[in-house]
C-alpha cells in the first residue's frame, strides 16, 4: 500500500488521468492528463513540475563527512567544493554498482545525498572510525524538480537566490515567501532545470508558489511518463531498468561496474581506499565486458517493415523499458547485447534506445541490429551506435545573463 | 633508517612464539612484538597475590602438539611432559568421584565402582575414540584445504579426507556421522547411566562455548577434545612459554616487549610494508603475522577504509562470545575434594547432571551468569609447590558460564556475586575451604578481554563450531593468509583453533615459508 | 478370504495416499488401510462442533511439492491452496509488526523497529533464494548414501556437489552456517531487531524439541524462501476446507487411478514369513495379502509394532531405538462466535488472515523452551495462530470463526511421565487461551467450543509416537541418508517387501507429499512392484 507524498493534496487534484504508479512505496503520477505529450513538451518548451519526493534522501554531517563519503563513493568527494553538486555511483568491494545519485556539499561538513534505493543501511555499514552522523531525512523532506526552458524565470519569481549566476550543478540554501529551501541546478531531463528540497511542512507552499508564478511561463505538472522520455533523450540511466543494485541482483551476471553503465567518468581511482577500488583498478587496466551505448534506430527500415503489412509505423508514444535483444546481423543468431530502454523522441524525430552491448561492439557509428516485432513476427532494424546522450541543449548548462564569470 | 625484518610477529603468546621459532629455524630474520611486559599471552604466569602465582589463564595443556615439541626440540630447552593425560577428578555432589586419565584400565576400574555397565561403556567409548582419532588428529594437524578455490588442487586433499573417512570402516564411519551432530547429552546418554560421570565427561564439550549439553553439535567438540588431549606439560602453560622463549632466542629471534603495534603499514597497492609502533617508530617487513584475535587484527591494526566491507562483515560474523570467567585463590592449605582418595588432585570438574549443566548455561542466553556454574578446577601447586609459600596452595578455576555481554555490565558487585556463586557450588564438592583463603583474584570476561586483548574475553579467540573450524576464522582468511597481501594470521583464531596447542603458529609458519 | 494386492499401504495420511495414487497411476493394484474413520492422518479436517470444520493437527500447507499437484491432477480433485499474504506479530506493548507480500509495505513496517533491518531484508532474501536451490535439490530426490561407492550413489552425490560448487565459497560457507547454527545466530548475521528476528526465528523450531538458540535450527528458515523456487510467491497457505482437503484430494486422485481405500481398518501387524512381508493382519483378525507392504507410520511404530523386535537384527534394533521422536507441541482449536480482534491492531483486516505469531522476543521464545527442557509445558508459550475461516468461509458458519493455535512447548516427556498428560490437558488449554486473551480482549467470551490436543493425545489419536508431528526429530543425524536409519534410508526397511512412505523418511516433515511420492517412484524405478 503506497503512501502519499506531501504534495499529494495538489497532485491528486491535478491528476485528471487517474494514472498512478508506485515509486519507492509512494504514489506517483504517471501522467496528469490522459496523454502525456503535453507534459513532455512542458519539459522541453516551457516548464514541467515533477514530484521527486520518493527519492531517498540522506544528510551526512560531521568533521569526517567528506572523507566518509569519499570512502563510499567512487568519486573523491573531498574535492567537491561547498555549494557544488556531483553525480556519481557507489559500489561493492567487487566494484559493482549499488546505486547512483547526487551528492551536494551544502556546507564544509554537511552533505545531502539522494539515491534511488534505500541506502541508509549500506552507508551506515562504513561509519566505523568516522566522526560523522548519517541521518535519513527521506520521510521529512519533500522535493520537486522544475525542468524546462522557462524554469529559471519561474525560480527567479519565487526565490531570493541569484539565479542568473547560479551555475549548473550548484546548490544553495535560499528563501521564498515564508519558507526555506535548498535548490540545486540539477535534474533528470537533460534540460535547464532545478531541484528544490523543503521540509514536508512547507511542501504545499512551495508547490503553490511555483504553480502560481509559473502560470505566466506555461508551467505544468508533469508525471513519470514524460520524465522517462526526456531521460532517455538525455542518456540518463535508471536503476532496475538499465542496471541492477548489486546487493539485490540474484546472479553475478546482473551486476554492473560503473564502467559498464557509462559511469566510468565518475570514478577517481588514485586516492585513499574506497569501496571497490581494487576491483575497479583491475577493471580499468584489463577492460570491461560491457558498455551502455545509445542506439539510433533506422526509421526508414522501421517504416519499410510496417509497410510490408500495409501499416503506418506504429511506434508508441511511451518510452519502453523491456529488454530487447541486439544482434550483429539480421539472422538473430549472434546476440551482442540488449536494449534496456528506449523512446520515440518527438524533438529529434528519432527512435532511440539505450543498450548494454559487449564492449568490443561499442564503437560510435558502428551498426547493430535490434529486434522489432511487427504483426506478431520478429524482424530486425539497423541501429547506429551513438553516445547515450542524444539531446543536450546549450541552455542546460549556460548562464546567459551571468554577471560574474 | 628504519629497522628491517623478514617477518614481524605480532603477539608473543604460545602461537606467536611457535610461529617465530619455525620461521627463524629456516633462517628468516624475525621480530616478535609483545604488548605486555612479559611474553606468553594467555600462557604467561602471573603473581595474583603476593607470593602466589598461577601458570597461565588455561588449566589444560594436553592439546600441545607433540610434533611441535619435537620439531622445535623443546625438550632440549627444558620442557617436560606427563607423557599421558593426567588424572582429572570427575566430581559428584553425592561425594566421591571418578578419576579419569590416560590410563584406560585405571579409568575402567574407577568407573566400575559406580556402574559395571558404564565401565564397559567406557571401554567401548575409548575404542571408538581410538578409531576416529587418526582421522581427526590428521585434520587438526594440517593446513586446511582451500575453500576459496574448490576445484583447484585442494579437491584432491578433500577426496583424501573422504577416503580416510571411508577407511575407518563402514560401522565406525556411520557412527561418527551419526553422533557428530548430536548433543553431547544425547550422545553420552546412549552410552552411560551414571549422571555425574556423564556430566563431568561432557565438560570439555561446552567449555568456552555458547552451548549447554543439550545443544546439537556439542558431541563434535567432545570428540575433538578426546582425540587431541594427549599429554600435559609439567609446569603448565608457563613452562611451555619458558621453553619456547629459549627456543626462539636460540634461533636468533628479536623480541620487543612492553610496546604495542599501533597499526600495520600498507603501501598504495594495499601490500604490507611493516608496522608502526605506538611510540611512532616504524619497522619494515614484507610479512606480518598476527597472533591477535581476528577482530583485533583487522579492526584495530588497520584504518577503517583499508578493510574491505566483505572482510569486515566476515569478521563481524565470526562468533566470539566470551562465556568464561576465572577465579584464582591463594590458600593456606590444599583444597580437599570429597573424594575417597587421599591423593591430592591437580585437576577436577564439576557438573553432576546434564540438567544442572544446562541450567548453568541457561542464564548466559539472557546475559546473566550461572547461579551454580560449571567449574573447571586446577590446583597447580600439587605438582608445582613453588607457586605458593610452603604448604600453601593455589586454586585456579575457570567458571562457565559468565557472559561477556552482561546485563548492566561487569561491576565489582557482580564479580563478588559471581565469586559467591562459585563458592556455593564448590562447597558441595569439597571440604571447608573458605577460612583458608588468604588472597583471591576474580577475572570477569571483560577483565580477561582487557588483560589479554581477547575479543569479548573469548579464551579460544572465537568459538569452536562446525563453521568456525577448518574455514577458521572465515573462508577468505582460512589458510593463514588474508586478503591483504603480506598479512598472515597465526593465532588461535585460525585453524585448528584455540587452547594451548601451538598448532596455528606452526601451520601458519609453514604457509608463510611456502609463500615467501 | 484374502485378496491379493500389488501393495497394501498402512495408514491413510497424505503421504500414504500420494504413494497409493502414484502406484495406482502406474497400473498397480493398491489398497490403503486407515485406522480412523477419517482419512488424512495428521492432515485431517473434522467437524468437531456443528458447522466448524477444524484442521485438527496440521493447519497450514507449506512446501507441498507442486509437481505432485500436476502429476496427480490434484486440482481436479479439489486441491486448492489459498496463499497467506501476511505474517502478523502482535506485541504486548500495544505495538505490532505485519510483514506483507508487498516489499515496500514490509519495509515501512519493519522500519518502525529497525531501518537497517528493513533495508537488509532484500539482501537476506537474495542469499536465501540461492540456498533454497540447494534445499530443493535435496527434497526432490531420494537422499544419496554418502557411505556407498555404488556408481548410482556417486552420480547423485556428484549432482549435489555440482549445485554446491555453483554457490561459490561465500555461499558455501553460509550454507554450513545455515545447517549448523541456531536460528537466532543465523538471523543475527543480518538483523538487529528482536521484533523482526523473533517471529522469523520460530520457523526454525516448529515441531522440534529445540529452542530458537539451539544449534541446527537455522536451516528451516529456508522453507520460507523455497516457495519462490516452486513458482509461487508465498509457499504458505490454507487448504480449502481445512488441511483435510489436501488428503481428500489425494484420496480422490488415488481412487481415480483405481486404488482402493478402507477406513476403520486398523492393522495389527505386518505378516512376515521367511523374512519377507507377505500381508497384514487387521485388528479384527482378518488377513490381507499383497506383494509389497508400505507403512505410512512412523519408524518407531513401523519397526517395533508392525514388524516386531523378533524380526529385527541387533544393529537395526539398536538404530531404531535410538531414533528420536520427542514431541514438543500441542494444539488448541477454538470455535468462536465472532471475529477475534487484536487490541494492538483492531479489525478483521488482511493482517489476521495470514499467520499470527505470539513471539514477542527471542528471550520469550527461549524461556518457553527452557521450561520444556526440564519437563514442563511453557507457561508463556510460543503460539502460531491462524483464523482460516476468514479466508475460507466453508469451514465455519457465517460470522463465526475458527482460531487454531499451534503451541510450543508441550513436551511429550513431562516430569510426571507422558501418561499423566490428561491431568494437565485443561490447564494447558487455559494457558493458551489466557495467553491469546492478552492480545484478544474478550476472547474467553467468544469461545463456543474448545479442543485441546497434547502430545499424548496426538499419539493416542493420530498414532504419532511421542506426539512428534514430523514422525521423528528433524536433527541432522536423523536427516538425509540417516532418515530414519542409515542403510535403510531409501524407503526400504530391513524386512524384504516392506517399505516406508511417511514423514519419518527423507525428506520428512510438513505437508509436502515428498516422502510418499519418492517412495512410490523408488519402488517403481527399482521394479520392486
Amino acid at each position: 500500500m503506497p503512501v502519499k507524498s506531501a504534495f499529494f493534496p495538489r497532485t491528486s487534484e491535478l491528476c485528471e488521468s487517474m494514472k498512478w504508479k508506485e515509486w519507492a512505496g509512494y504514489y506517483a503520477a504517471s501522467s496528469y492528463l490522459t496523454l502525456h505529450d503535453a507534459e513532455y513538451f512542458a519539459f522541453r518548451n516551457s516548464a514541467g513540475l515533477l514530484d521527486i519526493t520518493p527519492l531517498f534522501k540522506y544528510r551526512v554531517e560531521g568533521p569526517d563527512a567528506a572523507s566518509f563519503l569519499s570512502r563510499i563513493m567512487v568519486k573523491d568527494i573531498s574535492k567537491l567544493k561547498v555549494g557544488k553538486v556531483t553525480y556519481c555511483c557507489w559500489c561493492t568491494d567487487q566494484g559493482k554498482v549499488v546505486d547512483d545519485g547526487t551528492v551536494m556539499r551544502r556546507d564544509e561538513n554537511m552533505f545531502f545525498v539522494t539515491s534511488a534505493d534505500p541506502c541508509y543501511t549500506w552507508f551506515s555499514r562504513f561509519l566505523r572510525g568516522y566522526n560523522v552522523t548519517l541521518v535519513d531525512v527521506s520521510e521529512k523532506t519533500a522535493g520537486v524538480a522544475l525542468q524546462g526552458p522557462t524554469s529559471r524565470e519561474i525560480m527567479k519569481q519565487v526565490f531570493d537566490a541569484d539565479l542568473d549566476n547560479f551555475r549548473f550543478f550548484s546548490t544553495v540554501k535560499t528563501r521564498a515567501g515564508g519558507f526555506e529551501a535548498y535548490i540545486s541546478r540539477t535534474g533528470y531531463t537533460g534540460d535547464l532545470g532545478y531541484e528544490i528540497w523543503v521540509d514536508n511542512a512547507d511542501a504545499l507552499k512551495l508547490w503553490d508558489a511555483l504553480m502560481h508564478e509559473g502560470k505566466r511561463y506555461d508551467i505544468r505538472p508533469a508525471g513519470l511518463d514524460a520524465l522517462d522520455m526526456t531521460r532517455v533523450e538525455a542518456g540518463l540511466i535508471l536503476k532496475d531498468v538499465d542496471y541492477f543494485n548489486a546487493l539485490h541482483a540474484l546472479i553475478d551476471d546482473r551486476m554492473s561496474s560503473p564502467y559498464e553503465i557509462s559511469l566510468g567518468w565518475t570514478v577517481n581511482l588514485d586516492r585513499d581506499p574506497f569501496n571497490g577500488q581494487a576491483a575497479l583498478r583491475k577493471e580499468s587496466l584489463e577492460g570491461s565486458k560491457w558498455a551502455i551505448v545509445g542506439l539510433d534506430i533506422d526509421w526508414a527500415e522501421i517504416e519499410a517493415i510496417y509497410a510490408r503489412y500495409g501499416l503506418p509505423p506504429e511506434i508508441g508514444s511511451h518510452a519502453w523499458r523491456d529488454s530487447i535483444p541486439v544482434y550483429t546481423d539480421k539472422s538473430l543468431r549472434t546476440q551482442v547485447g540488449y536494449a534496456t530502454s528506449g523512446t520515440w523522441s518527438p524533438i529529434l524525430k528519432k527512435n532511440i534506445a539505450m543498450a548494454t552491448i559487449r564492449k568490443e561492439f561499442d564503437q560510435m557509428g558502428s551498426e547493430v541490429q535490434i529486434e522489432i516485432t511487427v504483426e506478431h513476427v520478429r524482424h530486425t532494424a539497423t541501429a547506429t551506435v551513438n553516445k547515450t546522450q542524444f539531446f543536450n541543449p546549450e541552455r542546460k548548462t549556460s548562464n546567459p545573463n551571468a554577471t560574474k564569470s | 633508517m628504519n629497522k628491517r625484518y623478514d617477518i614481524i610477529v605480532i603477539g608473543g603468546g604460545h602461537n606467536g612464539l611457535t610461529a617465530a621459532a619455525f620461521l627463524a629455524k629456516k633462517g628468516k630474520k624475525v621480530l616478535v612484538i609483545e604488548k605486555r611486559d612479559q611474553l606468553g599471552g594467555t600462557a604467561a604466569g602471573e603473581e595474583f597475590h603476593r607470593g602466589y602465582r598461577t601458570f597461565g589463564l588455561f588449566n589444560d595443556t594436553s592439546w600441545v602438539r607433540r610434533s611441535v615439541i619435537d620439531a622445535l626440540k623443546l625438550e632440549d630447552h627444558g620442557l617436560k611432559t606427563t607423557k599421558k593425560r593426567p588424572e582429572t577428578a570427575i566430581l559428584s555432589k553425592n561425594g566421591g568421584g571418578v578419576l579419569l586419565s590416560g590410563d584406560i584400565d585405571q579409568c575402567i576400574s574407577e568407573i566400575s565402582k559406580f556402574s559395571k555397565a558404564d565401565a564397559e561403556g567406557y571401554r567401548d567409548y575409548r575404542r571408538f575414540i581410538d578409531k576416529i582419532s587418526g582421522l581427526i588428529v590428521g585434520i587438526m594437524n594440517e593446513v586446511p584445504p582451500d575453500f576459496m578455490n574448490i576445484g583447484s588442487g585442494d579437491i584432491w586433499q578433500l577426496l583424501k579426507k573422504g577416503w580416510a573417512l571411508k577407511r575407518l570402516g563402514k560401522k565406525t564411519m556411520m557412527e561418527l556421522l551419526k553422533v557428530a551432530p548430536m548433543s553431547v547429552a544425547d550422545f553420552l546418554n546412549e552410552r552411560f547411566e551414571t549422571d555425574f560421570l556423564k556430566a563431568g565427561m561432557a565438560g570439555p564439550a561446552v567449555y568456552s562455548s555458547f552451548n549447554g549439553p543439550w545443544s546439537s553439535y556439542t558431541t563434535l567438540n567432545l570428540l575433538l577434545w578426546e582425540c587431541l588431549a594427549k599429554e600435559n606439560v609439567v609446569g603448565g602453560p608457563h613452562a611451555l612459554i619458558t621453553a619456547l622463549e629459549k627456543a626462539v632466542m636460540d634461533k636468533g629471534v628479536d623480541i620487543q616487549t612492553g610496546i604495542a603495534v599501533d597499526h600495520i603499514i600498507l603501501n598504495e597497492d594495499r601490500v604490507v610494508t611493516g608496522v608502526q609502533l605506538t611510540d611512532g617508530s616504524e619497522i619494515n617487513a614484507n610479512v606480518v603475522a598476527s597472533s591477535c584475535t581476528p577482530s583485533e587484527t583487522f579492526f584495530n591494526l588497520f584504518k577503517p577504509n583499508e578493510i574491505e566491507y566483505s572482510l569486515e562483515q566476515g569478521i563481524r560474523h565470526y562468533r566470539s562470545r566470551g562465556t568464561t570467567a576465572k577465579i584464582n585463590l591463594a590458600m593456606s592449605k590444599p583444597l580437599e575434594f570429597n573424594l575417597n582418595t587421599q591423593k591430592p588432585m591437580e585437576f577436577a570438574r564439576t557438573g553432576n547432571t546434564f540438567d544442572e549443566m544446562e541450567k548453568a548455561f541457561d542464564p548466559a542466553k539472557y546475559r546473566k551468569f550461572s547461579d551454580e556454574p560449571l567449574l573447571d578446577i586446577a590446583i597447580p601447586t600439587v605438582s608445582n609447590p613453588d607457586l605458593a609459600p610452603e604448604g600453601h596452595s593455589v586454586v585456579s578455576i575457570l567458571i562457565h558460564f559468565a557472559p561477556h555481554h552482561f546485563d548492566g555490565g561487569w561491576t565489582m558487585e557482580q564479580k563478588e556475586k559471581l565469586k559467591m556463586n562459585v563458592f556455593k557450588t564448590l562447597r558441595q564438592y569439597t571440604k571447608d575451604f573458605e577460612e583458608h583463603i588468604v588472597g583471591e583474584e576474580v577475572l570477569s570476561p571483560v577483565d580477561i578481554e582487557e588483560r589479554y586483548t581477547l575479543t569479548n574475553g573469548h579464551l579460544l579467540h572465537g568459538e569452536h563450531a562446525v563453521d568456525q573450524l577448518i574455514t577458521r576464522p572465515i573462508p577468505s582468511c582460512s589458510q593463514y593468509r588474508t586478503p591483504i597481501r603480506g598479512l598472515y594470521l597465526c593465532g588461535s583464531g585460525s585453524h585448528p583453533g584455540g587452547g594451548i596447542t601451538c598448532a596455528p603458529g606452526a601451520l601458519s609458519a609453514k604457509t608463510i615459508l611456502r609463500e615467501m | 478370504m484374502s485378496t491379493k494386492y500389488d501393495a497394501i499401504i498402512i495408514g491413510g495420511g497424505h503421504n500414504g495416499l500420494i504413494c497409493a495414487a502414484y502406484l495406482a497411476k502406474a497400473g498397480r493394484n493398491v489398497l490403503v488401510l486407515e485406522k480412523r474413520h477419517v482419512l488424512g492422518g495428521a492432515a485431517v479436517s473434522e467437524e468437531l462442533h456443528p458447522g466448524f470444520k477444524f484442521s485438527v493437527a496440521s493447519y497450514v500447507v507449506s512446501l507441498f511439492r507442486p509437481h505432485i499437484i500436476r502429476e496427480l491432477n490434484l486440482a481436479k480433485h479439489g486441491y486448492q491452496i489459498i496463499p497467506m499474504d501476511c505474517s502478523f506479530l502482535p506485541l504486548p506493548n500495544g505495538d505490532s509488526l505485519a510483514r506483507w507480500a508487498d516489499p515496500q509495505r514490509s519495509r515501512r513496517e519493519i522500519s518502525r523497529f529497525s531501518q537497517k533491518d528493513a533495508e537488509t531484508y532484500p539482501e537476506f532474501s537474495r542469499v536465501m533464494t540461492h540456498m533454497g536451490k540447494l534445499a530443493k535439490e535435496v527434497i526432490d530426490h531420494p537422499a544419496p548414501d554418502i557411505t556407498s561407492l555404488k556408481i548410482k550413489e556417486l552420480t547423485s552425490l556428484l549432482r549435489l556437489a555440482k549445485v554446491f560448487k555453483g554457490l561459490g565459497p561465500d555461499l558455501l560457507h553460509l550454507n554450513t552456517k545455515l545447517v549448523t547454527l541456531s536460528a537466532v545466530d543465523f538471523l543475527d548475521l543480518w538483523f538487529e531487531s528482536e521484533t523482526l528476528k523473533a517471529p522469523m526465528s520460530v520457523s526454525g523450531i516448529i515441531g522440534t524439541y529445540q529452542g530458537v538458540r539451539s544449534p541446527g535450527t537455522a536451516y528451516v528458515l529456508l522453507h520460507h524462501y523455497m516457495g519462490q523456487l516452486d513458482g509461487a510467491f508465498r509457499s504458505w497457505g490454507f487448504s480449502k476446507g481445512g488441511t483435510g482437503g489436501v488428503s481428500l484430494a489425494c484420496a480422490e486422485a488415488a481412487k481415480s487411478f483405481g486404488a482402493e481405500i478402507r477406513t476403520e481398518s486398523a492393522v495389527q501387524q505386518v505378516h512376515i514369513k521367511n523374512g519377507k512381508a507377505v500381508g497384514v493382519v487387521l485388528e479384527n483378525g482378518d488377513e490381507l495379502h499383497a506383494k509389497q507392504i508400505i507403512s505410512n507410520l512412523d519408524p518407531n511404530r513401523t519397526y517395533l509394532k508392525m514388524i516386531g523386535e523378533e524380526h529385527l537384527d541387533e544393529d537395526v534394533l539398536k538404530e531404531v531405538k535410538r531414533f528420536k521422536l520427542r514431541g514438543s507441541s500441542g494444539k488448541v482449536n477454538l470455535a468462536l462466535d465472532r471475529v477475534p480482534e487484536f487490541s494492538c491492531r483492531p479489525g478483521d483486516g488482511d493482517h489476521i488472515r495470514g499467520d499470527i505469531a505470539i513471539a514477542p522476543s527471542i528471550d520469550y521464545l527461549e524461556k518457553a523452551f527452557d521450561q520444556a527442557k526440564y519437563g514442563e509445558f511453557s507457561q508463556r508459550p510460543y503460539i502460531n495462530a491462524v483464523i482460516p475461516s476468514l479466508t475460507d468461509p466453508s469451514v465455519a458458519p457465517p460470522g463465526k470463526h475458527i482460531l487454531s493455535c499451534f503451541v510450543q512447548y508441550a513436551p511429550y516427556h513431562i516430569k510426571e511421565g507422558a501418561e499423566n498428560w490428561p491431568k494437565y490437558r485443561e490447564a494447558f488449554g487455559d494457558t493458551v487461551v489466557d495467553t491469546m486473551a492478552e492480545y484478544i480482549p474478550g476472547l474467553k467470551d467468544m469461545i463456543l467450543y474448545r479442543q485441546v490436543l497434547t502430545p499424548w493425545d496426538l499419539e493416542q489419536q493420530m498414532g504419532l509416537t511421542e506426539g512428534n508431528i514430523f514422525q521423528g526429530e528433524l536433527s541432522l543425524e536423523q536427516l538425509l541418508f540417516q532418515r530414519p536409519i542409515a542403510g535403510y534410508s531409501k524407503y526400504k526397511t530391513s524386512v524384504r517387501n516392506l517399505w516406508m512412505c511417511g514423514s519419518g523418511t527423507h525428506p520428512g516433515g510438513g505437508i509436502m507429499g515428498a516422502s510418499g511420492e519418492l517412495c512410490a517412484k523408488t519402488m517403481l524405478k527399482s521394479r520392486s512392484i
